[in-house]
């Protein structure tokens, strides 16, 4: 029994610090790297991308043990229980479950010439004309409902 | 005792400058970190590019247009939303 729990204990201890290690690297995208890229040189122009990034993550483990023999056998007979004590093998169980994402979209291209350095925004155009198409039925419900409302 | 600050952080920080020619670009950046017992959320985005360019600093802006849009299409529609919300709740009002 003693040596489940230990077994338990230690599954759930050794879990816990591979999710610890893991999320140190989630947040190691706190750079500049991951947000601005390498310099690309092109002729008399070197372009430089800037990225927003976004990434997260969690994890939950859970873990349990116990005799085999039911609880309400043990409670019911306490003697016969503990003189089964040795003979009776205990269980136990454990799991984990963890998830993480990364994303990352452009957001402005930095372009360093001859004219000097410009920042040119990068537009998401499928984005926008997903949010737009969105706003639009919202706002021809919102309008039919109007009109209905005006009528009745 | 929880305290915001172990689990809620903004940095700010600089890249590596790029120096092209007489013009030296050092990019800025700014992080959003939230980071709670089992799980946890980072954004990080740019912010500026200073620009060094003969002794003179200048500080370039960067602007992120498609969430600026997104939010002003979202605003847009709640605001129609909260409009049509109050219309309708007066009419009910009215009828009896």
């Amino acid at each position: 029994m003693i040596d489940t729990r230990t077994r338990v204990l230690s599954l759930a201890e050794k879990t816990s610090e591979q999710f610890s290690s893991l999320f140190d690297r989630i947040f190691a995208a706190a750079h500049s790297e991951s947000v601005y890229s390498k310099p690309v040189i092109s002729g008399n122009y070197t372009v430089i991308t800037a990225s927003e990034v976004t990434s997260g993550g969690g994890f939950g483990s859970g873990g349990g043990i116990g005799p085999e023999l039911p609880l309400s056998i043990i409670k019911k007979r306490p003697d016969e229980a503990a003189s089964h004590a040795e003979q009776v093998n205990s269980g136990g169980g454990g799991g984990i479950g963890g998830g993480g994402g990364s994303a990352g979209r452009p957001v402005a291209v930095i372009i360093i010439g001859p004219e000097g350095v410009t920042v040119k925004p990068v537009l998401d155009v499928t984005k926008i004309a997903l949010a737009g198409i969105a706003t639009g039925i919202v706002m021809l419900t919102t309008l039919r409902k109007m009109r209905k409302m005006s009528k009745g | 005792m929880i305290r915001l600050k172990d689990h809620f952080r903004v940095q700010t920080g600089v890249g590596p400058p790029v120096t092209v020619g007489d013009i030296t670009v050092t990019p800025q950046f700014e992080a959003v970190i939230v980071r709670l017992a089992s799980s946890g959320f980072i954004w990080n985005r740019p912010t500026a590019i200073l620009v060094e360019q003969n002794g003179h600093i200048t500080r370039l802006p960067i602007r992120d247009i498609t969430r600026i849009l997104l939010l002003w299409l979202l605003s847009f529609s709640l605001l129609l939303s909260i409009m049509s919300f109050i219309k309708f709740s007066r009419r009910k009002v009215i009828r009896p």
